[in-house]
C-alpha cells in the first residue's frame, strides 16, 4: 500500500462557511509530506474529542479497508464506541504485535560488557581515547580518562551466532529469538532526560509516553484493566510519572503504575467500612441519580460516559486483583521466572505479571529493572552489573520462554534496553560514565527478525556509526509493529500535528522479520 | 514597601514602537508575505463594530445582539432563561468555583430588587474566592509549579508568592495591561513595587535540571520555554513551530522566534528578591551582626570542620562542567563576556551559598562528615542553637527573573533550533508581519537592565496591538462558556479555529481597552447577557443545524475541573478552610504513594482542607485527584484543559477514604440542619449539593433507596463490621440510618449533577 487517507477538511471546520460537509478522503503519500494538510481541529471537550476520534479513526480504518481485509475494517469501524475513549480501534496496517512488554534497565546497562564486544577497546586499555574519536561532554566530565577493557567473556550463541557476554547466560539461550540493535543513540546526558526521551521522545518532560500513544491509537482490548501499565522493582523511576504521562493527550491514555504491595491501583477497593453489597447498592443508586439527571439530556454522551465509567470501575475492582494474583501460577512457572530465588524474585514476579496482563489484553507494559537508576555503574561496574544482570537475566529469559510456550511471543513485542549505554573510558578507575552516543537495545517476538544484529558502533563502542538508530527510530519501529505509520498517528496540539516521533523517526527495516 | 515609580513608566512607554499595518510591514520583511497571510483576521486592527440591530426582540445586551444575529440568520433563537436555582449555581461555580450556600440561594430567590442576578454577579465578583478561582485558570497558562521537575524535582520554596500575586491581581481587578507588564518586566518598570517584582516569576516557572552539565544547552532550553510561553499566552501565536524553521502554516518566520527570544537574552533567575523595606533590612542586618558577634567563636570552629568537605564538594561539582564553563567560573567578574555571565549565573544557582539549591549547604556537608567529626560538629551546633533567640530569622524572599546587566549577549537564529548552530544575529523585535523593524529599547533609569522586556511589554499593551486584547477577552469567554469565540485560545493563527463571532470578539476587545483593560467589566458584560443566562436544554432543531452549539443556542453544560470538584465537596461538607494565601499545603496522598522531592503532609488537619489552589504543585507528582481529572502537566502552558472520563476518576471519587470522609461530614451537616426528619434531611442535602430541592418523584426514589440500603447496612452491622457514620452523630439517630445517610450524601457528590455546571 503506497498511500493512506487523510480527512480534508475535518468534519467541523467548515461549519461557519455553511452546512456541515462530509469529509473528503484524500490520498497522501507516505514520504512524510502528508502532515502538512489535515490539521485536525483540537478538541475542546471530551464530547468533541470522541466525535473527532471517531471520525479520525474511522478514516484510518478506512485506509485499512482499501488495502487490507475489508470485513475486519468494517467490523472495527462499526465498533467505535462514542462513549468510550478507550474503545478498541484498528491501526493503519495489519499489526505484527498486539502488545508490548518493555523491560527497562534503568540507569544505563553497559553495551560494551553485554552485547557489543570490542576487542579494540581491550587492546587500547589504559590509554587515553585517541583524538580521532572527537570530543564529548559527559555527565561526570570523564572524557579524558583512560579506556577501560571489558572483563567479560563473550561467546557466540545459537544458530545465529550472536555475541552475548557471560553476564546474561539465560538470555543467551534465546539468542536466536533476539533482534539486536547495536547502533542506538539519544540526545540526553543525564538519567532523567534520557529516561524521559526513551519513553516520550524528548529529553524535556511534557510529551506523551509511547505507551500513551499506543493506547490512543489502539484503545483498550480489555476495558476492565488499564491499557498501559508500569511496574517497578525498587525505587521510584527517575522523573516519576512524567515517564508514563499522557502529556497533551487526554488523561485516559496515561499509564497506570501497578503497585507491588496492597492493591495494584489506588482506591481499587472500597474503604473498610463499606461492604460489597453496600457498594453495589450505592452504585445502583448513583446510576439512578444519573439516569434521572440525564432524562432530559439524552443527547449528552458525556453524561452517559461518566455513568458508564462507574460500572467500569466496579468491574476493575475484581478484574485487576485477579490479573495480579500469582497464586494461580504453578511453581514450575514461578521458577522459570526466578521467583524461587531472592535475587530474581521481585523482577521475576513483575515479568510474570507482565505476561498475565498481556494475556488479558493490556497493550503496553513496562517493567523497570533497577528502578531509580540502579544500573548506573559510575564505579565498580563489575559489582554493579554482576548484581543487576543476575537479577534480570533469568526473569527475562523466563518471560521469553513462557511467551513462546504459550504462543504469545509472535503477538507480543519484547523490548530490552536502558536509557543509554556506558562509556569506553573509565570513571573512578573501575566504572563507566553515561554514553548516549552509542548503545544497544534488543527486541524479540512481535514481528522482528529473530537472531539478527543491526548496526554497529565504532571500534571502541563510543558512537553508533552504522545504521545509526535514534530513539525516534526505535519508537517508529515499535509503532510500525503495532500497526501504525508513525507519521500519521497524530494529535493536534498548540498548532502542530504532534506525533510520537516529533520531527524524526524512520522505521528500522533491517530489524523487521 | 515602597511606592511605585511612575516616571520610569512614562519614559519606557515612549520606547514603544508604533504599529504599522500588516501590508506595509510586509514590504521590508525577509520574505514576501502572501495576500492571504497579510489579510489574516487576527493581524487586522481591532475596530469597534456596529452592534447588530435585532428588530423583533427585546435584546438585553450588545452581546445578545451579536449572538442573535447569527442565530436568527439560521432561524434559531436563544434558549429560554435557566431557572434561578440553576443560574445561581452556574454563576457561583463559574466565578468562585464553589456552589452557592443555602443562605446565598435563599437570599437570591427572595431578592426583589428587580435585578437580583446582576446583584449576585457583583457579589461573586467581589468575593475573595473569585481570585482563587480565576487565578487557577491563569496558573494553567503560566505552567505554574513549585518544583524544578527533572530528576530531583526540588522544591521552589517561594514560588507560591506568584500564585498569591495572581489571586490578588484578579481580586483587585488589576487592569490587564498592567498585569501583563508586571509579569514581563515588573522589575524594569516598577523596581520599587513588590508585587511587580513578584510578578516576574511568570518567566521563572520553567522546568529546570539542577544536574545539567551543558549549561549552554540548558540556557537555550530555558529561553525556548520562555519564548514559547510568552508567545502563546500573550499573543496567541504558536511561536514554538518557528524554532527550527519558518512556521509551516502561519506567517511566522524562524527569525521571529529568535527576535522574540532576544527580549529575554539577558535574563536569569533571581531567587533572592528580598521583600522588606530598607529600614527593616537594616534592622535585620544589625541584629544578624549582633548574633554573628556573639556566636563567632562557635561558628569558627564549625566552619573549620565544614570547610574541607565543602571545598571538596564544590571542586568535584565544578570539575564536571565542560571546560568553557570552568574557564568562565575561574575568570574575574570584570573579564567575563555577557554570555559567560549567563553561564556563571546559572552555575551560581548551585554554587552560591545564598541559593536554596546550594550543593554544599551545611546539611549536605554535615551529611558527609565522618561519625566522630560529625559528633563534634553536632555538639557545637547544639551550643549555637542556644543563641537562636538572638537570630533575626530569615528575611521574606521572593523568586523572579532579572536581567544580569544592561549588556545583553547576542541572540542568533539557530539552525534547526540547535544551541550550538548559530546563524545570523537577530535583534529584539515583534512579528515581522506586523513590524519588521527591531524594537526600540531603552535602558531603564533605575536598573542595570537591558530594558528589553519593558519594550516588549509596551509593544504588547499598545492598544493598537491586534492580538493582546482579542486574546485575553477570548480567554475570559472560553472559561465562561467552555469554548472561546476562537476555539483555540492560544492559536490565533491560520490553522487555529476561526472566530465563530468575529464582530463580537472585536467588540469585546474594544470594550476591554476602552474600559481600562478591566477583566471584571468583561465578566459582568458576559454574565448579565441573556446568552449566558439561557438554559442548557437541548433543542432538536438547533441540534441538527448546529450540533456543536457553536452559535450558542443553549448554555453549554461543562464538567468541573478536579480542583473545583474537590473544593465543592469540601464546601458542601462544611470542611472548607477558607484561609487565603501563604505557603502551599500538603493534603494526604493515597497510602503507599511516594514522591521524590517530598510531600510534607500538614499535621494541622484543617490545613489539608484548604482550597485546591493552595495544594502544592509538584511537577513530577501532581496531586492524584487533580491529575486524574485532567489538571495540565505544568511543563508547558495550557490554554484549554482536556476533559476525559475514566474509571480511575470513578475509583478516586468512590473508594478513597478522603471522599468518604467528606461524605461523613456532609451527612453530619445535614443532620445539624435537618435533624432526624427524613424529608428535611433529603431537602437539606439537595440544597447543599445541588442548590435546589428534589421533586416528589425524586424524593420517592431516594426514600426507597434509603429503606433498601438501610437493610443492607443493618445486615452488615450485625456481623460487627465497622460503619462509616456521620460526623458528630448524636444519639438521636440510629447508626444504620446514619450510615445510610452517609452513603446517600456520598453518592450525591459522585453524581453527574454535582460535577457539572449546568
Amino acid at each position: 500500500m503506497s498511500s493512506s487517507i487523510a480527512i480534508d477538511p475535518p468534519l467541523s471546520v467548515n461549519f461557519l462557511a455553511g452546512q456541515r460537509v462530509p469529509p473528503v478522503l484524500r490520498p497522501v503519500d507516505r514520504s512524510g509530506q502528508m502532515m502538512k494538510s489535515p490539521h485536525i481541529v483540537p478538541v475542546t471537550s471530551r464530547r468533541e474529542f470522541l466525535q473527532r476520534a471517531g471520525c479520525g479513526f474511522g478514516a484510518l480504518a478506512f485506509s485499512y479497508l482499501l488495502g487490507m481485509d475489508t470485513r475486519v475494517a468494517r467490523a472495527a469501524n462499526a465498533k467505535i464506541d462514542p462513549l468510550n475513549p478507550l474503545a478498541s480501534r484498528l491501526p493503519h496496517h495489519a499489526p505484527k504485535a498486539k502488545s508490548v512488554i518493555w523491560v527497562f534497565m534503568e540507569g544505563g546497562p553497559s553495551h560494551l560488557d553485554l552485547f557489543d564486544p570490542k576487542p579494540a577497546l581491550n587492546a587500547m586499555a589504559g590509554k587515553p581515547m585517541p583524538e580521532s574519536f572527537g570530543k564529548v561532554i559527559t555527565a561526570m566530565g570523564t572524557a579524558s580518562n583512560t579506556l577501560m577493557p571489558s572483563k567479560r567473556t563473550f561467546k557466540q550463541h545459537g544458530q545465529s551466532g550472536i555475541w552475548i557476554s557471560d553476564w546474561y547466560p539465560h538470555i543467551a539461550e534465546h539468542a536466536d529469538d533476539l533482534a539486536i540493535l547495536r547502533s542506538c543513540w539519544a540526545d540526553g546526558l543525564n538519567h532523567v532526560g534520557s529516561v524521559c526521551q526513551m519513553n516520550t521522545g524528548d529529553i524535556l518532560a511534557g510529551r506523551p509516553s509511547l505507551g500513551a500513544w499506543a493506547a490512543y491509537g489502539l484503545g483498550s482490548a480489555n476495558e476492565n484493566l488499564p491499557t498501559f501499565v508500569i511496574m517497578t522493582d525498587a525505587n521510584e523511576v527517575l522523573g516519576g510519572p512524567k515517564n508514563w504521562s499522557s502529556g497533551f493527550l487526554p488523561a485516559a491514555y496515561q499509564g497506570t503504575q501497578f503497585r507491588s504491595d496492597g492493591t495494584p491501583v489506588f482506591h481499587l477497593s472500597p474503604p473498610e467500612s463499606v461492604g460489597d453489597k453496600q457498594q453495589r447498592s450505592k452504585l445502583d443508586f448513583l446510576a439512578m441519580l444519573n439516569k434521572q439527571y440525564a432524562a432530559d439530556k439524552l443527547e449528552d454522551s458525556e453524561l452517559a460516559a461518566r455513568l458508564n465509567s462507574y460500572e467500569l470501575a466496579y468491574r476493575m475492582q475484581s478484574a485487576a486483583p485477579e490479573a495480579v494474583d500469582l497464586a494461580k501460577e504453578s511453581d514450575v512457572t514461578k521458577k522459570l521466572y526466578g521467583m524461587d530465588e531472592e535475587a530474581t524474585r521481585k523482577f521475576g514476579a513483575n515479568c510474570l505479571l507482565a505476561r498475565r496482563l498481556v494475556e488479558r489484553g493490556v497493550r503496553f507494559v513496562q517493567c523497570y529493572s533497577g528502578s531509580g537508576s540502579a544500573w548506573d555503574a559510575h564505579a565498580d561496574i563489575e559489582a554493579n552489573h554482576s548484581k543487576m544482570c543476575k537479577s534480570s537475566d533469568k526473569p527475562i529469559a523466563g518471560l521469553l520462554a513462557d511467551l513462546k510456550a504459550r504462543g504469545l511471543l509472535d503477538s507480543t513485542l519484547v523490548v530490552w534496553g536502558g536509557e543509554f549505554g556506558r562509556t569506553p573510558f573509565n570513571e573512578k578507575g573501575n566504572g563507566r560514565d553515561h554514553n548516549p552516543w552509542g548503545f544497544t537495545i534488543w527486541m524479540a517476538g512481535g514481528g522482528v527478525k529473530p537472531g539478527s544484529v543491526t548496526g554497529a558502533t565504532d571500534e571502541i563502542g563510543l558512537r553508533a556509526v552504522e545504521n545509526r538508530a535514534h530513539v525516534h527510530d526505535i519508537h517508529a519501529t515499535i509503532l510500525h509493529l503495532l500497526g501504525f505509520d508513525h507519521t500519521n498517528l497524530t494529535y493536534l496540539h498548540n498548532g502542530r500535528d504532534e506525533r510520537a516521533t516529533i520531527n524524526g523517526g524512520e522505521v528500522i527495516t533491517k530489524m523487521l522479520a | 514597601m515602597v511606592k511605585s515609580n511612575r516616571s520610569s513608566t512614562v519614559h519606557l512607554a515612549l520606547a514603544a514602537f508604533s504599529f504599522i499595518t500588516a501590508a506595509s510591514a510586509a514590504e521590508s520583511a525577509e520574505r514576501e508575505f502572501t495576500a492571504q497571510e497579510r489579510s489574516h483576521w487576527a493581524f487586522q486592527k481591532v475596530t469597534r463594530p456596529q452592534v447588530p440591530i435585532i428588530s423583533d426582540k427585546n435584546v438585553r445586551s450588545p452581546i445578545d445582539a451579536f449572538i442573535l444575529a447569527e442565530l436568527k440568520a439560521r432561524n434559531l433563537e436563544l434558549a429560554p432563561a435557566a431557572d434561578k436555582n440553576t443560574l445561581l449555581r452556574r454563576a457561583s461555580l463559574d466565578l468562585i468555583g464553589l456552589p452557592p450556600s443555602p443562605d446565598e440561594l435563599q437570599a437570591f430567590l427572595e431578592d426583589d430588587c428587580g435585578h437580583p442576578f446582576e446583584r449576585a454577579v457583583d457579589r461573586l465578583l467581589n468575593s475573595p474566592h473569585y481570585g482563587e478561582r480565576w487565578a487557577r485558570h491563569w496558573l494553567d497558562l503560566a505552567r505554574y509549579a513549585e518544583s524544578e521537575g527533572f530528576k530531583a524535582d526540588e522544591t521552589r520554596p517561594n514560588a507560591w508568592r506568584y500564585r498569591d500575586y495572581v489571586i490578588k491581581s484578579f481580586n483587585n481587578n488589576k487592569p490587564y495591561d498592567r498585569f501583563l507588564k508586571e509579569q514581563l518586566a515588573g522589575d524594569e518598570l516598577w523596581p520599587d513595587d513588590t508585587d511587580a517584582i513578584v510578578a516576574t516569576a511568570f518567566n521563572r516557572h520553567y522546568p529546570d535540571e539542577s544536574n545539567a552539565r551543558n549549561l549552554m544547552q540548558r540556557r537555550q532550553e530555558i529561553l525556548n520555554d520562555i519564548t514559547d510561553t510568552v508567545g502563546s499566552v500573550f499573543t496567541g501565536v504558536t511561536y514554538g513551530c518557528a524554532r527550527c524553521h519558518d512556521h509551516k502554516y502561519d506567517p511566522i518566520l524562524q527569525s521571529d522566534y529568535y527576535r522574540l527570544q532576544a527580549f529575554f537574552a539577558n535574563t536569569a533567575a533571581d531567587d533572592n528578591i528580598i521583600l522588606a523595606s530598607d529600614d527593616f533590612v537594616k534592622q535585620h542586618q544589625e541584629q544578624l551582626a549582633f548574633w554573628e558577634k556573639q556566636t563567632r567563636a562557635i561558628r569558627e570552629q564549625m566552619i573549620e570542620i565544614e570547610e574541607p568537605k565543602r571545598a571538596a564538594i564544590i571542586k568535584d561539582y565544578v570539575e564536571k562542567y565542560p571546560e568553557e564553563i570552568q574557564a568562565a567560573l575561574a575568570k574575574p567578574e570584570s573579564q567575563r563576556t555577557a554570555f559567560e555571565c549567563q553561564m556563571v549565573a546559572k552555575a551560581n544557582l548551585y554554587l552560591s551559598p545564598s541559593s536554596h539549591q546550594y550543593i554544599a549547604s551545611t546539611k549536605a556537608v554535615v551529611a558527609s562528615l565522618k561519625p566522630e567529626v560529625k559528633k563534634q560538629w553536632e555538639e557545637l551546633n547544639a551550643e549555637l542553637r542556644g543563641f537562636d533567640h538572638l537570630h533575626p530569622g530569615l528575611l521574606p524572599v521572593a523568586t523572579g527573573i532579572t536581567d544580569l546587566s544592561a549588556a545583553s549577549p547576542s541572540t542568533y537564529l539557530l539552525s534547526r533550533g540547535l544551541y550550538d548552530a548559530p546563524k545570523d544575529e537577530v535583534k529584539p523585535g515583534f512579528l515581522a508581519i506586523l513590524n519588521p523593524s527591531p524594537a526600540t529599547v531603552s535602558q531603564p533609569p533605575k536598573r542595570d537592565s537591558t530594558g528589553r522586556r519593558a519594550a516588549l511589554a509596551s509593544v504588547l499593551t499598545d492598544p493598537r496591538n491586534p492580538l493582546t486584547a482579542r486574546v485575553m477577552v477570548n480567554r475570559i469567554w472560553h472559561y465562561h462558556f467552555g469554548r472561546g469565540i476562537v476555539g483555540t485560545p492560544s492559536d490565533f493563527g491560520l490553522k487555529g479555529d476561526r472566530p465563530t463571532h468575529p464582530a463580537l470578539l472585536d467588540w469585546l476587545a474594544s470594550e476591554f481597552i476602552q474600559n481600562g483593560w478591566s477583566m471584571k467589566h468583561i465578566h459582568r458584560l458576559i454574565m448579565t447577557s441573556d446568552t449566558y443566562r439561557q438554559a442548557s436544554a437541548y433543542n432538536e432543531k438547533a441540534g441538527r443545524i448546529d450540533p456543536e452549539n457553536r452559535l450558542l443556542w443553549r448554555f453549554p453544560r461543562q464538567r468541573l475541573e478536579g480542583e473545583a470538584i474537590r473544593d465543592s465537596m469540601l464546601a458542601v461538607s462544611g470542611r472548607l478552610n477558607a484561609k487565603m494565601g501563604g505557603p502551599s499545603v500538603f493534603p494526604k496522598l493515597p497510602t503507599g504513594m511516594t514522591t521524590r522531592g517530598g510531600w510534607d503532609l500538614n499535621q494541622d488537619e484543617a490545613e489539608r482542607d484548604r482550597r485546591s489552589i493552595y495544594v502544592f504543585v509538584r511537577r513530577n507528582t501532581r496531586y492524584p485527584m487533580f491529575e486524574t481529572f485532567d489538571m495540565p502537566d505544568t511543563h508547558e502552558s495550557c490554554a484549554r484543559r482536556n476533559i476525559t472520563t475514566s474509571p480511575i476518576q470513578a475509583l478516586t471519587m468512590l473508594n478513597s477514604d478522603l471522599t468518604l470522609g467528606w461524605a461523613q461530614s456532609f451527612a453530619g451537616r445535614v443532620l445539624a440542619l435537618a435533624g432526624t426528619d427524613r424529608h428535611a434531611q433529603i431537602e437539606a442535602a439537595y440544597r447543599l449539593a445541588y442548590a435546589r430541592v428534589p421533586n416528589p418523584a425524586e424524593e420517592k426514589s431516594i426514600r426507597s433507596f434509603l429503606d433498601k440500603h438501610r437493610a443492607i447496612v443493618a445486615e452488615r452491622a450485625a456481623t460487627g463490621a465497622k460503619l462509616a457514620l456521620p460526623a458528630e452523630l448524636t444519639d438521636k439517630m440510629d447508626s444504620t440510618d446514619g450510615a445510610a445517610l452517609v452513603d446517600f450524601c456520598h453518592m450525591l457528590m459522585n453524581a453527574n449533577e454535582f460535577v457539572y455546571r449546568n
